[in-house]
């Protein structure tokens, strides 16, 4: 298979430190999770999925221990980076869903602000990071252009030329963003317009009494607002009707309210509330009109038309069609500007990227030397440090400042080789501080039980990490970042200049209009309401305002579900979303799951016990036992050839809708992880369990190029055992009813 | 006696009605059923239709609204809901008449005196109506308050009537007298501590929340039988093994709390609380929802084991249907505090009749990949799929034993599509 790897998690051993000793949770697991597709984890609860889960996420329990292995994700490893860079994964990149919808959501906060809140963190975060990587952006390419200068004295130009055309590019960045601030502005008022008098449609259309007066009013006031904008100078005119219609039946609903109140001799709340007229509804049906046409004209580019009206400040470029306007500027901005300043931006980037590419032999070098030193393993922790320094700096240097696409490998590389190392020295097994405590209070126990007391507490060694272990994960650093550099100075003929180009000038532009997008409480009001519909909630504009107990279970989890995909993930992580949901309601929210994950490309873990719903959702299933993969594979594989006991044991003891002979169930309960079989862990459940089991763990059998799975009875010694007749019988009727069926 | 045991619990247009501001909330709307001795009867529906509500009004958990339980042929609950209706109704009908009448104001002397007589007519008519109904509300109360009387007094006299023989028998012995005398005493206590309903027991979804957790295995399982009044130790405790044995738990365990064991063992001991009563019938209350799926098999198989070896009937309620139709012989399906169908378990899988239960039978997922990618959930709309403004719907047999909550068009309808 030929799919982009999402998420890779590699060998990841995970623990917990208790009081009674170290739950072995997760035991050297690895899998890959592919862009747009489901994997499914399945297990009995203990198993450690959900650790794994978390451990993804990074919120594990603070008492947790990451022995061993490495979850990569985007160059990064997730075990390794600092929580604030993690920060900047969690919710963005990587969300989740959990089991219990209630407690994920706040109980004294209106759903809408539960949405919204991150959107307009969000927001306000992302305008600044706007700002600064456009200036920084800017202020990296003109560095490298006076630096390629400097290194071709036979250029036509100088280095004030570039000063000038930096300056000129930064300061109609700056017109075309105030221009389109007010052009959004104007927009977003337009959008709340159709919004508000949806709203009184809706309620007119169900004979419900509104406050008619006071919303005419705000709709008048967002007319007020679009008027005289650049956004809607070519329907002066028109909204100049709409405003004398709207201000006719104002005054009429006026009348009609105070009539109303006169008559009454106490006006009490609520008295001023009408039903709308129908000539307000023919007005406000007319303003919707020409509003929602306002909003499907044509987009202008504001980066041509902002260096259009840079350098002819006095010429009026609204009242001529969008696309004409384009046109004319796009055509000014190139012949005026922007050749030279591409000719000169191509000049740098080429210079850079040879830069890096010499940079990066040179880095290779030093990776290889700082492999050979740590694998000497013969080190003290003054030299290990000099040399991760000397490392880091190379590596650094090898970074292309103008790539747009940060080199996470590179850049998160530094930290990471420190941890291991500082781990190193502080955890593995020949730390003398901790072994001498250990040593002295086991003394100290050994002389309470010789005096015949009773103790019942236990010393629990730190955890300890073998040497070879931890330089092997130093030198899995090290290496990750090397074969990232060799293969980039492999491909370096392939460097196309012209695409960079374009990129960087993308990059800045989009980076201006990032600075301008505001969002206001109210866009984000509009957003949320059309999330929360885009997960099938009716009637949006009305729960908007609820709270979470407002709602049932299933909407809770819709909610939560829309959380979730405000900040358009990556990746979504399900912990069981439908275990506490029933059976109508749980197949809504796994369609609504399926659907999202199509329309928005995201790649799913799906963790969960019930194998009915994995059919549903999985491509791919790893089904876990006692913390380790048992058996991994596609789905059909796992349903229709399956070949662990535990699988088998799984798939027998669940009912299906013609099962009428006696369920299967597996005897006992999962082992206790404090001190793990040595052998299979199933085996003492497992009615097919060998002597080998109780003795060896059983390596990974491949079945097929995308089945594995851990059990001994794959080996070519062991003997042929049936699967139980209740699983044969079932895929038998399966095959039966669907047809023609996979293997 | 003129009870019939072929059914063991009859639930006769039962209403549990909650107080909900001004309103009433219909947690469980006119549902009537019936369960056979022996058999295993299922009840599904989505969360908050009611079905928990049903199992628990039947062991008068709550006091129900109106309606009827019978068990065993015996009253065991009624609700006086629906005869006071019945008394404001006919109060208000008499109102308007008599309104009606006395409105006729120039009428002569003669006319006067028709409309008196015609007044006290109505009087004397209403009158009847709420005496009658102020019987029926009375013996509704009655009968909740006397079952358990009646049962202790057949109890006393079935224990009569085996001692008096075995007294003519040790005629003469006076030894043996004094100790049967004692042991019929000792009998006849617990007999008349003993209540009807005790009969029938429940096991709980969630076997943390139900088990005490100060309380040992021991105390917990013997409690239904120190609360009837036996206090031979011995005799509970060997009672207390015998039960740990047939629910898979060893003695040892006993002595323990419940925190010390797993969520299937605790479920198990759940069970045996229930079982140690000798139930006839035992309300299963979503049992295995909150056990992992390795362990639900386990409790699944027992419930079958003791089902068989004690010859018990379980109302079984539950939301996932591949373990109901595994399960049960005949299930309900409730929507909303009514049961919309209500077949052999088979029947209402082959041939669904309402629309809710095509669409709750569609939303199953099964463990096959390919057909689930397939499988597409019909949807259920309540009020696209029923016009109930001029017809009003009742519960109507469609074909023997299947019963559908359906009006006379759909009930054509109905009847078309099973020929």
């Amino acid at each position: 298979m030929n799919k982009e790897i999402k998420l890779s998690v590699n060998d990841l051993k995970v623990s917990f430190r208790t009081d009674a000793g170290k739950v072995q949770a997760v035991r050297n697991i690895s899998f890959d999770l592919y862009k747009g597709e489901t994997l499914a984890i399945v297990g009995e609860s203990g198993s450690g999925k959900s650790v794994t889960s978390k451990a993804i996420m990074g919120i594990s329990a603070v008492n947790a221990i990451y022995e061993s292995g490495e979850i990569l994700y985007d160059g990064q490893d997730l075990v390794r980076i600092p929580e604030e860079e993690m920060h900047k994964l969690r919710g963005d990149k990587i969300a989740m869903i959990f089991q219990d919808p209630l407690s994920s959501l706040n109980p004294i906060m209106r759903i809408g602000r539960q949405i919204t809140e991150a959107m307009l963190l969000k927001n306000k975060a992302n305008r600044k990071e706007g700002r600064v990587t456009f200036n920084k952006t800017l202020a990296e390419l003109s560095e490298m252009m006076k630096r390629a200068l400097a290194d071709t004295p036979d250029a036509n130009v100088s280095i004030s030329d570039v000063e000038r055309y930096i300056k000129t590019f930064d300061d109609f960045n700056i017109q075309a963003i105030k221009l389109e601030n007010s052009y959004n502005a104007a927009r977003t008022a337009a959008e709340e317009m159709i919004a508000v008098i949806e709203d009184l449609l809706f309620l007119t259309e169900k004979k419900q009494k509104v406050d008619v007066v006071s919303t005419l009013g705000l709709i008048g006031r967002r007319l007020k607002e679009i008027d005289d904008k650049f956004f809607a100078s070519k329907y002066v005119d028109t909204l100049k009707t709409h405003k004398s219609a709207l201000d006719g039946v104002k005054r009429a609903e006026r009348k009609k309210v105070t009539i109303v109140d006169s008559a009454k001799k106490f006006v009490g709340a609520g008295a001023s509330k009408n039903e709308a007229s129908p000539e307000t509804v023919q007005v406000l049906e007319a303003l919707k009109k020409t509003a929602k046409e306002m909003l499907e004209q044509p987009q202008y580019n504001f980066f041509r038309i902002g260096y259009y009206v840079y350098k002819h400040p006095e010429t009026d470029l609204s009242r001529m069609p969008a696309d004409e306007a384009n046109e004319i500027a796009g055509k000014f901005l190139n012949e005026d500007f922007m050749d030279s300043f591409i000719a000169l931006e191509k000049i740098a980037v080429q210079y850079s990227f040879d830069k890096t590419i010499q940079n990066k032999k040179a880095a290779i070098v030093a990776l290889e030397n700082a492999i050979n030193f740590f694998r000497a393993g013969t080190f003290s922790a003054q030299e290990a440090d000099v040399t991760c320094k000397n490392v880091n700096k190379s590596v650094l240097s090898a970074i292309d400042p103008l790539a747009i696409v940060k080199d996470n490998v590179a850049y998160t590389f530094g930290g990471a080789l420190q941890r291991e190392v500082e781990k190193y020295f502080f955890y593995v097994k020949n730390n003398p501080k901790e072994e001498a405590r250990f040593a002295r209070q086991t003394a100290q126990r050994e002389a309470l039980l010789a005096k015949g007391k009773k103790v019942d507490w236990k010393i629990v060694p730190k955890s300890v990490i073998e040497p070879e272990v931890q330089i092997e994960t130093i030198v899995s650093v090290l290496s990750r970042v090397m074969n990232k550099f060799k293969a980039d100075v492999e491909t370096a003929e392939t460097f196309n200049v012209d695409k960079r180009c374009v990129e960087i000038i993308d990059y800045l532009k989009e980076k201006a209009s990032q600075v301008v997008y505001t969002l206001t409480k109210r866009i984000a009001k509009e957003k949320a309401i059309k999330l929360m519909e885009e997960v099938g909630i009716p009637e949006a504009r009305m729960r908007y305002r609820q709270y979470p107990f407002e709602f049932s279970g299933g909407m809770r989890q819709r909610i939560v579900i829309a959380i979730a995909l405000s900040a358009n993930p990556d990746i979504l992580i399900c912990d069981e979303p439908t275990t506490a949901l029933d059976v109508t309601i749980q197949a809504q929210i796994l369609e609504l799951i399926n659907r999202l994950k199509r329309e928005h490309n995201l790649s799913i873990i799906f963790i969960t016990h019930d194998l009915g719903v994995v059919a549903n959702m999985a491509d791919r299933i790893a089904v876990m036992y006692a913390g380790k993969i048992v058996e991994y594979g596609t789905a059909e594989e796992v349903f229709y050839n399956p070949q662990h006991p535990y699988t088998w044991a799984l798939l027998s003891s669940m009912p299906d809708l013609d099962t009428d002979e006696r369920l299967d169930a597996i005897p006992g309960t999962p082992p206790n992880m404090i001190y793990p079989p040595v052998g299979d862990a199933f085996a003492e459940r497992n009615k097919y369990a060998m002597e080998i089991d109780f003795e060896m763990q059983p390596p990974m059998y491949e079945v097929s190029p995308t089945h594995f799975a851990a059990t001994w009875l794959l080996h070519p010694n062991a003997p042929k055992v049936e699967i139980p007749k209740i699983i044969t019988e079932r895929i038998r009727r399966m095959k039966e009813r669907g047809g023609n069926h996979g293997e | 006696m003129e009870n019939n045991y072929e059914v063991l619990l009859k639930v006769d247009h039962l209403c549990q009605y909650f107080r909900l501001g001004r309103k009433d909330l219909k947690a469980v709307d006119d549902v009537s059923f019936e369960i056979k001795k022996g058999e295993s009867f299922g009840l599904v529906g989505e969360s908050g239709c009611g079905k928990t509500t049903t199992g628990r009004s039947i062991i008068k958990l709550y006091n129900i609204t109106s309606g009827n339980v019978y068990f065993k042929g015996q009253r065991i609950g009624a609700g006086t809901r629906s005869y006071k209706d019945a008394i404001a109704a006919a109060r208000a009908d008499a109102a308007e008449k008599i309104k009606l009448l006395r409105a006729e104001k120039n009428a002569d002397d003669a006319r006067k005196a028709a409309i008196r007589e015609e007044i006290q007519k109505i009087n004397k008519e209403l009158g009847a109506v709420v005496d009658k109904n102020r019987a029926l509300i009375k013996d509704a109360k009655s009968d909740s308050k006397e079952v358990d009387k009646q049962y202790v007094k057949s109890l006393i006299q079935a224990l009569e009537a085996e001692y008096a023989e075995k007294f003519r028998a040790a005629e003469g012995n006076a030894e043996k007298l004094k100790a049967l005398k004692k042991e019929f005493n000792n009998r006849c206590r617990v007999a008349k501590k003993s209540r009807l309903i005790t009969q029938i027991q429940m096991i709980f979804q969630d076997p943390i929340a139900s088990l005490d957790p100060r309380m040992t295995v021991r105390d917990i399982i013997a409690e239904g039988l120190v609360i009837n009044g036996i206090t031979d130790k011995d005799y509970i405790n060997e009672k207390v093994y015998e039960i740990l044995e047939m629910v898979g738990l060893v003695r040892e365990h006993a002595d323990r709390y419940p925190h010390e064991f797993s969520g299937g063992q605790r479920q198990r001991i759940g069970i045996a609380r229930a079982v140690i009563m000798q139930p006839e019938m035992i309300i299963a209350d979503e049992p295995i929802s909150a056990l992992d799926v390795s362990i639900q098999a386990q409790v699944i198989n027992l419930l079958n084991d003791l089902r068989e070896r004690l010859g018990l009937t379980i109302m079984f309620i539950a939301h996932d249907l591949s373990v109901v139709k595994y399960f049960s012989d005949r299930i309900g399906v409730m929507y909303f505090g009514k049961i919309v169908e209500l077949a052999d378990s088979d029947e209402l899988f082959n041939n669904p009749l309402h629309p809710y239960t095509k669409s709750l039978l569609s939303a199953i997922p099964l463990p096959d990949p390919v057909y689930e990618k397939q499988r597409t959930r019909i949807p259920y709309n309540p009020i696209a799929e029923h016009d109930y403004s001029v017809d009003t719907p009742s519960f109507r047999e469609i074909t023997p034993g299947h019963f559908v909550y359906c009006n006379d068009i759909e009930e054509k309808k109905y009847r078309q599509l099973v020929k």
